[in-house]
């Protein structure tokens, strides 16, 4: 076995879990430079309802995950749509700076302690729709799910360049996104947009947690640790480019691996978050950032 | 005098009360404290369950010095610093007479300096650091006040190693652990027992908790030759640790701390996880009588899934935790602190135990009811953990 090859392999589907999330983050703010703090939270209930609906948790299986995924999208995005009714909306409206971060985090909180007392404070297995013996790919060993998480990154960052570029209401994402009050007295109704664009931040979040449970653990603490990353992978890509979100995803994942095998296991976060703090002095915007300009 | 309604009622409560204090004599009020929500709350619901379970059993039979035994149970969260909270809360507002409980090695040490301050006796019946009965052991301090009844990380790690080297012959061996204090306090309890057979680890690796990747601490090991794989962590992390071992294709025995009988490893490994082996003080076969009757009183109590108790080391640790204490504070006649540490240093009255059965555990120098000869090796086998030797389902 190619050593090397490996640690690759294994950094490239551990960066498209990170990368997954990370496009969460960048939807919400696009439009209005708030992000969702529970983004870890709204990949959990994700990974948890599909659960239930494919799993044997709640007197299960109801559906086949296939079919399961559609129900979670839409379960999703009404997830979105409280957290931006409850949380972001009401900072928004007295523009308050700040208030989003700590509401978002709150709300986050709420769900997990919600999680915690329907599905129980366990990890839990999460049925593969894939087979689940390791195929070989040059000489490494990667599980079909894996490949799934990294098919299933590359299709998401397509479809939200496709929706942006080529859709009306993309366009009417894109204006918000460039100048809120502009795009208000064009007629666009950026109240709605900013709603939509948490919907859709939430509905990638839920589809990322079906789409990585299979391959990580899942319970009501599973998105703790993983949103964080994420987080660092949103702000190492950049927060405005779909590209940036994948590369970040990537440079942090194989970092890890790497380091961990060539230096030492207890050292392997440190890299990536020495590459976070270099980003951030050289290029705050991210790898792939644009800057927005700030007139007063 | 004219009563209004709200009058009435606290009339009412007043006198409900008042019979009441006269009716049942005091209860002797025990803490029971442990993390009940968390990622560690298997273990500890287990251990409390246990403890009830015994409580019910004792309250039924008449209670101890005529009195029956109210558990104060408090929740601290795995966390440090909330452990600490409970502790002063338990001491000072609750005023028990003893406590029962701590899943965590962190915990541990930092809740139980206040019991041995306060001179109450502590039965730790779950964590298993090494250094936690020896905190405050003479001759530093007069009295130890802090008692365990589970097997220390010391017995695990001679009886991970003896399984290992002395019985399989796997003489070159990477360790695996996780980077809280469980963990780190765990290997260099192996590190110990290797050394004490004049063998080092070939690779020695570290992962954190959620860690979902573990190809580079694999790979490491793989890498530097090693037969077999010793771990010391939790259960989440322990099955991906299986799960990527099957992942990389590469299958040598894993043999670890008694977590890898946690439901949490055993679920989450599946068919990877099989073959494990642990060091256990109680697995869940109603091989005598008294385990017979405890499963099912457990089983009939909290209908645990599949009739599987999530951790029934800690179930059966807390369940003789109580009898244990019980026994002391009858021997003593009192509930006074230092009475009962004298008493439990000292028992004259044998206690049938699920683990054991408990002659003289404790002496003012010895604070561990469990020894090596106690604690089985276990393996997992069929989503079960059932005993790796049948000589020893005894």
């Amino acid at each position: 076995m190619n050593i090397l090859t490996q640690l690759v392999l294994s950094g490239m589907a551990l960066g498209m879990i990170y990368a997954v999330i990370a496009f969460g983050y960048q939807s919400t703010f696009a439009t209005s430079g708030t992000l969702n703090f529970g983004q870890g939270e709204a990949l959990m209930l994700g990974a948890m309802t599909g659960l239930s609906l494919t799993g044997e948790i709640m007197g299960g299986p109801y559906l086949n995950y296939w079919l399961m995924v559609p129900v979670v999208l839409v379960i999703g995005s009404l997830q979105g749509l409280v957290v931006e009714f409850l949380a972001v909306r009401p900072a928004l409206r007295i523009h308050s700076e700040f208030g989003w971060i700590m509401s978002t985090i709150a709300l986050g909180i709420i769900f997990r302690n919600v999680a915690e007392n329907v599905w129980g404070r366990d990890d839990v297995p999460f049925p593969s729709p894939l087979p689940t013996t390791p195929v070989h790919i040059l000489g490494a060993n990667i599980l079909p799910m894996e490949l799934g998480v990294m098919v299933g990154a590359l299709l998401l960052m397509g479809l939200m360049e496709l929706f942006n570029r080529r859709t009306l209401y993309g366009k009417a994402v894109v204006a918000t996104s460039s100048d809120r009050g502009a795009a208000g007295l064009m007629g666009i109704d950026t109240r709605a947009v900013i709603a939509f664009s948490y919907a859709l931040s939430s509905l990638t979040a839920a589809f990322a947690g079906v789409l990585i449970a299979p391959i990580t653990l899942t319970g009501a603490s599973m998105g703790s640790v993983l949103g964080l990353k994420a987080f660092a992978v949103a702000i190492i890509g950049g927060l405005t480019s779909g590209m940036g979100a994948v590369v970040g995803g990537l440079i942090l994942g194989i970092a890890e691996t790497t380091t961990g095998f060539y230096f030492s296991t207890g050292y392997k976060d440190v890299p990536g978050l020495i590459l976070l703090l270099l980003i951030l002095a050289w290029k705050p915007n991210g790898l792939f950032g644009r800057a927005a300009v700030q007139k007063f | 005098m004219q009563l209004t309604p709200l009058n009435r009622v606290l009339l009412l409560l007043g006198m409900v009360t008042a019979v009441s204090t006269v009716q049942a004599a005091d209860p002797i009020r025990i803490g029971v404290s442990g993390p009940f929500t968390g990622g560690s709350s298997p273990m500890g619901l287990s251990m409390r369950d246990g403890v009830r379970l015994a409580a019910g059993e004792i309250n039924r039979a008449g209670g101890v010095l005529g009195r029956p035994i109210e558990l104060v149970e408090r929740d601290e969260e795995a966390r440090n610093e909330r452990g600490v909270q409970v502790a002063q809360e338990l001491i000072g507002r609750e005023k028990v007479v003893a406590d029962l409980g701590f899943i965590n090695t962190g915990v541990a040490l930092a809740a139980e300096r206040f019991f041995q301050q306060a001179k109450i006796p502590v039965l730790n019946n779950v964590a298993t650091g090494s250094v936690i009965t020896h905190q405050f052991s003479p001759p530093q301090y007069p009295d130890n006040y802090i008692f365990r009844v589970s097997a220390s990380d010391q017995i695990q790690a001679h009886m991970i190693v003896e399984e290992a080297v002395a019985k399989r012959k796997l003489t070159k061996v990477a360790i695996l652990a996780d980077s809280t204090n469980y963990g780190q306090l765990g290997r260099e309890d192996l590190e110990k027992a290797l050394a004490a057979r004049g063998l080092k680890a070939v690779a020695e690796e570290k992962f954190n908790i959620k860690d979902t990747d573990m190809t580079a601490q694999l790979l490491r090991a793989k890498e530097a030759g090693a037969q077999v794989i010793l771990t010391y962590g939790i259960g989440p992390e322990l099955a991906q640790v299986a799960n990527g071992m099957a992942k990389l294709g590469w299958k040598v025995p894993m043999v670890g701390s008694w977590t890898l009988s946690m439901a949490n490893f055993i679920d989450n490994a599946g068919v990877n996880g099989e073959g494990a082996r642990m060091p256990q003080t109680f697995i869940q076969e109603g091989n005598t009588p008294k385990r017979k009757a405890f499963i099912a009183g457990y089983q009939d109590a909290y209908h645990p899934a599949n009739g599987r108790i999530p951790s029934p080391v800690s179930a059966a640790q807390g369940y003789d935790s109580l009898y244990l204490l019980v026994a002391a504070i009858k021997q003593a006649g009192s509930t006074d602190g230092p009475k009962i540490r004298a008493a439990l240093e000292n028992l004259n009255q044998k206690v049938e135990g699920v683990v054991t059965t408990y002659d003289k555990p404790y002496t003012h120098d010895n604070h561990e009811a469990i020894n090596a000869a106690v604690t089985v090796m276990g393996e997992v086998k069929g989503g079960r953990v059932v005993y790796a030797y049948k000589e020893d389902m005894k």
